[in-house]
């Protein structure tokens, strides 16, 4: 996978771009907004990376000239500035997702993932399935080995969440944003026990387990542990 | 804004100018009336004197006779002068004069006593009133003298007519003139207020519209305008300030996270007593960074003039959704969390925001309600507002403390000793303040209660 990181915090810069390598990705790294942003209007990679605040040419600047030639490599943005508004600025301007800094570099790499996935899946599916569990999205019926599970409204939303991005890790952040539309962090272990429960009705009295814990991370929802 | 005109300072002040104009020409008009009239009577009493004192003057030369003949000369000066004679012997029987019979019941006790002559002019019959005075001549007769007064009263009459007449048109006048005023007055008070609340609401950019006429309103707008756009100024320049200050204290704070981070991942793996420290060294990292993303959102909240991305939420819904989100959490801990929710609650705001503060109410409440208690949140809707109240059965806060609560970084009693930045109640307190709410925390006995009122959305 290619990605670009535009970012001119160099020291930080080389730590992340380390991290991604060691992670799989092929990097390239653009210390300033105009030499970021001819890259990025290349099209050649699966992923950008931009820094909200730059020297010359600003994160926003990069994805409108890109989504203004047709580019539509899908971007991340990250930010310093935390404010709600500056989170609905950056995602109207075209970015795809919005991380503030300081954040965790398991969330940057389970938010790419999430980001190159969504590039691939197709929205238009009626059934979602996975090993013996399966979804149907048009009834709201979710059956594990034909039998059904009863699971409440926001259940079935936290559990489709999982099922679309079943083998990929989710973060708490992720799953807040995703399930429940909060973009901020609360401190309490609110989606653990979400999960809890929902592992409960899904995984109890079976011998195959499908929701797993990713240490420090988050969740996957994939057949083995 | 529409004002209620008849509320206005303008309105009142020209109705009492109004009230006071009628007053003040009655008043003049009236007394110019009166003393019109009395003028004109002690004119007319002069003259029914002099004839008087003539005629007796007669009397006492030529006696009775000559008196009869000198009233028979003047036969004819009612058709002349208006003027009246009568000469009568103590039984009121006409002696001589122009008049055919003594036009009393007996003697009249007015000095100037008043009667009516019928008399028969070409075409039609007329009334005319007479003011007369009489004297009783040594022998017992009585002379009568009196004049025409119907120009005077005429005169007198139409005075009246035109006094009632310019009284009623000046109020007409002072009424109009004061309601045209008034609803001008009213109209761009009322457009000014407008404009204020609009700019309260988020319209940041908007200013009061100049009249053009560089009138006192005029001035007005001008100066109230340069102070919003000085403030508009101050907004912006704290803005780019706390933008500064998040990406110089986060950048260092990001950084240092990725430098530990990827020692934490380095190959091959650290000492466990290392790897240990440099994870309690990022939970210290993770705290930092919340207390700092709080603090600045508590800076932003108040430095601004209306929530960012403001939409219609429901109250209501939102808190019904946080409670479901919150429940699994409360049940682990023993805790019951009950919602009684009235809705639709709208409110106009920032639903992050407003989540944010549901949030930290009740993870107050998570935090110091201890196992076997109860959360309760309740939303309705009052006139014109939307309550929400989060109560519970807990230690409380002392009354004493309860004002100091919402300032930053403050911590009571065993909460003191609590994990947490003390900033949880300072951010509801400024995000309440950002929707134009009010925050008022009271004892629930035992237990606290957090009220929060916001305007309901129109």
């Amino acid at each position: 996978m290619q990605a670009l990181l535009i970012e001119d915090d160099i020291e930080a810069a080389r730590i992340l771009v380390k991290g991604l390598r060691e992670s799989g990705y092929q990097v390239e790294h653009a210390a300033d907004g105009a030499s970021g942003r001819s890259l990025a209007c290349e099209q050649r990679y699966d992923i950008v990376i931009t820094d909200r605040m730059l020297p010359q040419v600003d994160g926003l600047a990069i994805i409108e000239a890109m989504r203004g030639r047709g580019v539509t490599t899908p971007v991340l943005v990250l930010s310093a500035l935390g404010g709600v508004d500056d989170r609905v600025r950056g995602l109207k301007a075209g970015g795809d997702d919005y991380l503030t800094k300081p954040f965790a570099f398991a969330e940057l790499l389970a938010r790419m993932e999430a980001l190159l996935r969504r590039q691939a899946q197709a929205h238009s599916t009626t059934r979602l399935r996975v090993e013996d569990l399966e979804f149907d999205l048009l009834a709201r019926r979710v059956t594990r080995g034909g039998r059904e599970l009863e699971l409440t409204a926001r259940e079935l939303k936290l559990l489709e969440f999982l099922m679309r991005r079943a083998g990929q890790v989710v973060t708490r952040t992720m799953l807040l944003e995703g399930v429940w539309d909060l973009h901020f962090d609360p401190q309490s272990n609110l989606i653990d026990v979400h999960i809890s429960r929902l592992r409960q009705a899904v995984d109890r009295g079976t011998d195959q387990p499908l929701i797993h814990t990713v240490r420090g991370t988050g969740y996957v929802l994939r057949r083995e542990g | 804004m529409r004002l209620n005109l008849f509320h206005t300072t303008a309105f009142r002040l020209s109705a009492g100018y109004t009230l006071l104009l009628t007053l003040a020409v009655g008043v003049t008009l009236g007394s110019a009336y009166l003393l019109t009239g009395r003028l004109v009577t002690a004119e007319v009493d002069l003259i029914i004197d002099t004839e008087l004192k003539s005629l007796e003057d007669k009397f006492a030369r030529g006696g009775i006779a000559g008196l009869t003949e000198e009233i028979n000369l003047r036969a004819d000066s009612w058709g002349r002068i208006g003027a009246v004679y009568l000469l009568a012997d103590p039984a009121f029987e006409r002696l001589a004069g122009n008049v055919t019979e003594w036009p009393f019941e007996g003697l009249p006790s007015e000095r100037y006593p008043e009667f009516e002559i019928e008399t028969i002019e070409p075409g039609r019959r007329a009334l005319h009133p007479v003011r007369a005075a009489l004297r009783r001549l040594p022998g017992g007769d009585l002379l009568l003298v009196g004049t025409d007064i119907s120009q005077g009263r005429g005169f007198a009459e139409q005075f009246r007519i035109a006094t009632l007449w310019g009284v009623g048109l000046s109020t007409l006048a002072a009424a109009l003139a004061g309601f045209w005023f008034s609803f001008r007055l009213a109209r761009r008070v009322g457009e000014v207020a407008e404009t204020c609340q609009r700019i309260m609401a988020g319209e940041a950019g908007r200013r009061l519209p100049l009249a053009g006429a560089r009138d006192e309103f005029d001035a007005l707008a001008g100066a109230v305008n340069g102070v919003l756009d000085r403030l508009e100024e101050q907004a912006r320049t704290l803005r780019a300030t706390f933008d500064s200050a998040a990406h110089d204290l986060r950048a260092p704070l990001h950084r240092l996270r990725t430098r530990l981070e990827a020692l934490l991942r380095a190959s091959p793996a650290l000492e466990p007593p290392l790897h240990e420290s440099l994870e309690a060294g990022l939970r210290e990292i993770e705290h930092l960074q919340r207390t700092l993303a709080t603090l600045l959102q508590i800076a932003l909240a108040e430095s601004g003039a209306a929530p960012a991305a403001a939409a219609a939420v429901d109250l209501a819904q939102l808190t019904a959704e946080l409670a479901e989100l919150f429940e699994p959490v409360a049940a682990t801990r023993g805790l019951t969390l009950a919602s009684e929710l009235q809705g639709p609650a709208v409110v106009q705001g920032n639903r992050q925001l407003l989540a944010q503060l549901l949030t930290n109410l009740i993870e107050n409440g998570l935090k110091y309600v201890p196992s076997g208690g109860r959360i309760e949140l309740a939303v309705r809707s009052l006139a014109g507002a939307v309550r929400l109240s989060v109560s519970d059965n807990g230690p409380g806060i002392d009354p004493a403390n309860r004002a100091r609560a919402g300032q930053p970084f403050v911590r009571f009693g065993a909460a003191a000793a609590e994990e947490g930045s003390g900033l949880g109640l300072s951010l509801v307190a400024a995000i309440v303040r950002l929707h134009r709410g009010r925050l008022e925390l009271q004892g629930n006995d035992p237990g606290l209660r957090v009220l929060v009122e916001l305007p309901a959305s129109a």
